[in-house]
């Protein structure tokens, strides 16, 4: 073979590699042999490195196999080891090593210059924030996210409470998931599901209240789509204001009116007591039952009899909660059956439906409560399961407590004993965390959006990880004020970490480029429990570094010029970090970032914390060897042992001998749960005559999120290339209006000028519109109500009302 | 662009064949061997167009008795760098 045909021949011989190695694993994925990742590495002349990570998108945590080759990621494959997608992704997760490579990433610091940015350095980038924060530490806030690694949030957290006594700290998780926390904290008195992604194996019936796995969830709705190919009998069951494709694998439909879920949820509850089919051992062994306190609001409530609760279902009769929720009351009834069926197993799935609701904390306790009351609960396959839209939004904020009235390991600041713990484990100054909770995400933003001399008392926040120009709700009040316009907010400054230019560097006075996924280290945690590890694999591009180093730099930066709260009870570092010869590393330094494992050493220090209430994490050189480990994870025999089903006896390690279910961090301290009554309350925007649709605004399979990313990618953008209104046939045609056509839709708060979609991905009913959030040119959050929950005080996106009119 | 992806396949009773046929007639598409599962068929995708992974999966799943497509492998070294990027605020929004 001559030399110039020679390396022609070898790229066919390579090509016909990887598509052999590419059958062999959808082979062995499909057939079940025991075929295993890395595949390329067996054969030198590819010359491609495998290693594992976690997906860089959604919340169930899949595990990719990572391919790379002379510094890059060339290639992505499902991780067949992983027990959360056995060798399956979806269709960003196959794209997700794309997401690295956009023309556009940030490569180097920018800071504002009138109308134009200039590239600075990263010390002088370091010295502006220092100088801020020096300057008012109190006016200063931290806006995180569910995609900042443990690591990350952790030290955000510790430098924030332990350093600046500063608990202005929140995470974009506050507007996707904070009812189910609130829900949980309500119910179980501890927060997080109690099941797992086994449920999905196990049970008979699968009910999915406002929730699209077969897009949002892919790779757990295949798991389920999987057992019905194998002729297991399970029924579907979507509760939905609209279809989508997970309603076309479902058998049973229930289209409800927005807040629909209060009144079906208490129909379920009203026909297990009167036909005498809830369990009453269940209950009366673990149970308790709760109602609002109207008089003193809090989430806790008041006692009330089981009598008292029984008197407040009785008006919930299935044809008045048809006249409620819109669902023909024969389906109520059936649901009511399949609760009253002890000989069932049931498990409950949702997200954003039941947590963007301004009744988020009572529907998620309510359908806590319907599992509780039926006894679907505690054995595999009978759970009530929340998912998570965020990599880490249980990892990073439920766990870490990177939300502003908590601390990690579901501590509180406003309790003195919790204070004095977190203290006590960052060897920080009795007194140094403030015990008032700082402002959730809304109030941060509002706050900072306000002129200083009118009440705003942010004045600089630093955002990592997130969109908030984007997903913030009515965004018009925050960014685009009627009248003077900004005056009033020339003091204010945002800093921006992200990898991409987004719509909020867009509002930025300082851009700093980050690293992303496996360009850096990172250890996070998906929905049900499991904590996921994965090494740098990469380096990111340009002058782009990890956001953890920006924290400990910009500490460090504070440290040297004196600030008491960088400095721990010993004098040293808040963030010092030892070599195995005991010597201070200096990982301030970026050039000694990596000298260490700056991730392990944050890790083990916030593992004292998980044990604090029951949710024990494992040494960080278990999650090296595992595909993730589910907490809690306790050492038993030598051997760390993680923990499928909490609260039921022969799963958790921590119910005593002999309870069979216990409850143990029960908020009634006596080691049950509560039931909870709440009464049908109707959303805080109904159409009316001037706007008469309701708006429901969401995410699609191609993107994540805000699009950031998967905009980047050229597969998903030619999937699905822009925004759109989802609007019914009859409607439409009531407007006069063909796909493609464009209306302007209007809020009490904004307009946008948007194409329509008839009978597309989803199908609206007549009077409700839906627009997905990922398209930065359309921003429907410029439309959407910033109505709260009152206890989570995370708003709803899901009920806006509105006007369309042809353009 | 070199990919692999599992199809599995709602209660098709004796079209199975058929299906896999139709698989068959897709361009790029290689199918692997189903075994004693027949629910699940591994398939390869191999291609020039950097897009043929979203248009071979979206013919899938329009193929009859496809209840899922879920993606496996991807190898996307050979695509062209310029293909690797799109900037959303140049993009046409109509």
């Amino acid at each position: 073979m001559n030399g110039d045909l020679q390396p022609a021949a070898e790229a066919i011989q390579r090509r016909q590699f990887i598509k052999a190695s590419a059958m062999a694993a959808a082979t062995a994925v499909a057939g079940g042999t025991n075929f295993t990742l890395p595949v390329l590495a067996d054969e030198p002349a590819a010359g491609v490195q495998w290693e594992k990570a976690p997906c860089r998108f959604c919340g169930t945590g899949c595990h990719v196999q990572v391919g790379v080759q002379e510094g890059k990621v060339v290639a992505v494959a499902g991780d067949r080891n992983a027990e959360v997608n056995k060798g399956l992704l979806c269709v960003k997760g196959y794209h997700v090593g794309a997401a690295l490579y956009g023309k556009d990433r940030l490569t180097k610091p920018l800071l504002r210059d009138g109308d134009r940015y200039r590239e600075i350095s990263w010390e002088e980038a370091i010295k502006t924030i220092a100088d801020r924060i020096e300057a008012a530490p109190e006016r200063f806030a931290f806006y995180g996210s569910g995609q900042w690694t443990i690591p990350e949030g952790y030290a955000a957290q510790k430098f924030m409470k332990g350093g600046l006594s500063n608990n202005h700290i929140d995470p974009n998780a506050r507007l996707c998931m904070a009812s189910a926390v609130t829900g949980f904290l309500a119910t179980y008195g501890v927060d997080e599901p109690a099941g797992c992604y086994d449920d999905l194996d196990e049970c008979d019936v699968l009910i999915m209240w406002g929730n699209n796995p077969a897009e949002m969830h892919p790779v757990l709705f295949s798991r389920v789509i999987d057992r019905r190919s194998r002729r297991e009998k399970i029924t579907l069951i979507d509760i939905s204001t609209r279809r989508t494709r997970t309603t076309e694998a479902c058998q049973h439909y229930l289209e409800m009116k927005g807040h629909g879920d209060l009144a079906i949820a208490n129909g379920i509850a009203h026909l297990l007591i009167k036909n005498g089919t809830y369990d009453r051992r269940f209950v009366e062994s673990f149970c308790n039952f709760k109602a609002s306190d109207d008089e003193n609001p809090n989430l806790h409530g008041k006692a009330i009899s089981f009598d008292d609760y029984r008197k407040s279902l009785e008006p919930y009769t299935p044809e008045y909660v048809e006249e409620l929720s819109g669902v023909p009351a024969d389906q109520i009834r059936m649901l009511g059956d399949l609760f009253g069926n002890p000989k069932l197993k049931i498990t409950s799935l949702w997200c954003m439906g039941m947590n963007q609701h301004t009744r988020g904390t009572a529907i998620n306790s309510m359908v806590h409560g319907v599992h509780l009351l039926s006894g679907h609960f505690g054995t595999p396959g009978n759970a009530p399961t929340s998912l998570t839209g965020q990599p880490s939004a249980c990892g990073t904020v439920r766990e870490v407590g990177t939300l502003a009235h908590a601390l990690p390991g579901g501590r509180v600041v406003a309790n003195a004993e919790h204070r004095q713990q977190a203290e006590d484990f960052w060897n920080v100054p009795t007194g140094r965390i403030n015990a008032v909770p700082g402002h959730h995400t809304v109030k941060m933003w509002e706050s900072f959006c306000t002129p200083t001399d009118q009440g705003g008392d942010i004045g600089t926040i630093w955002v990592q990880v997130t969109n908030p120009g984007q997903t913030l709700p009515n965004l018009n009040k925050l960014f685009n004020p009627k009248g003077d316009n900004k005056a009033g907010l020339e003091d204010k400054f945002l800093i921006v970490s992200d990898v991409y230019p987004t719509a909020t560097t867009r509002l930025a006075d300082l851009i700093l480029p980050s690293a992303m996924w496996v360009e850096k280290n990172g250890v996070v945690g998906n929905s049900e429990r499991r904590t996921q590890q994965w090494f740098k694999m990469v380096d990111p591009p340009g002058a782009a570094r990890d956001d953890c180093w920006q924290t400990i730099a910009v500490a460090h930066e504070l440290f040297n010029r004196g600030m008491a709260g960088m400095k721990d009870r010993d004098g040293q570092f808040l963030f010092d970090v030892k070599d195995e010869n005991d010597k201070s590393v200096p990982v301030w330094d970026w050039e000694h970032y990596y000298d260490v494992n700056v991730d392990e050493h944050l890790f083990e220090e916030y593992r004292q914390f998980s044990r604090l209430k029951h949710k024990d994490l494992a040494p960080y050189s278990e999650y090296v060897k595992a595909r993730g480990l589910r907490w809690p994870v306790v050492e038993i025999d030598g051997q760390w042992q993680e923990t499928h089903f909490r609260f039921s006896e022969g799963f958790d390690p921590y119910v005593e001998p002999g309870k069979e279910i216990q409850f143990y961090h029960s908020s009634t301290h006596d080691d049950r749960a509560q039931i909870w009554f709440h009464p049908w309350i109707a959303p805080a925007e109904v159409p009316d005559d001037d706007y008469p649709f309701m708006l429901c605004t969401g995410r699609v399979l191609e993107h994540w999120h805000s699009g950031s990313m998967t905009r980047r990618i050229p597969e998903l953008s030619r999937a699905m290339p822009g925004g759109y209104l989802e609007i019914h046939a009859a409607d439409a045609a009531a407007h006069d209006l063909r796909n493609g056509d464009k209306v302007t839709i209007e809020s009490r708060r904004g307009s946008l000028v948007i194409p329509v979609w008839i009978d597309g991905r989803g199908q609206p009913p007549r009077g409700t519109v839906f627009i997905p959030f990922f398209d930065e040119t359309l921003l429907v959050n410029d439309l959407t109500l910033d109505a709260l929950d009152p206890f989570s005080k995370q708003p709803d996106y899901k009920k806006s009302a509105v006007r369309i009119r042809k353009v | 662009m070199i990919a692999s992806v599992v199809a599995t396949l709602a209660e098709v009773g004796d079209a199975f064949q058929a299906i896999v046929d139709e698989f068959a007639d897709v361009p790029g598409v290689e199918i692997g061997d189903v075994g004693n599962d027949a629910r699940r068929v591994p398939i390869t995708i191999d291609s020039p167009a950097p897009n043929a992974l979203e248009e071979v999966t979206r013919r899938l799943l329009e193929c009859r008795g496809v209840a899922f497509v879920d993606v496996v492998f991807v190898h996307f070294e050979d695509e062209p760098e310029s293909q690797a990027a799109a900037n959303p605020g140049e993009m046409d929004k109509s």
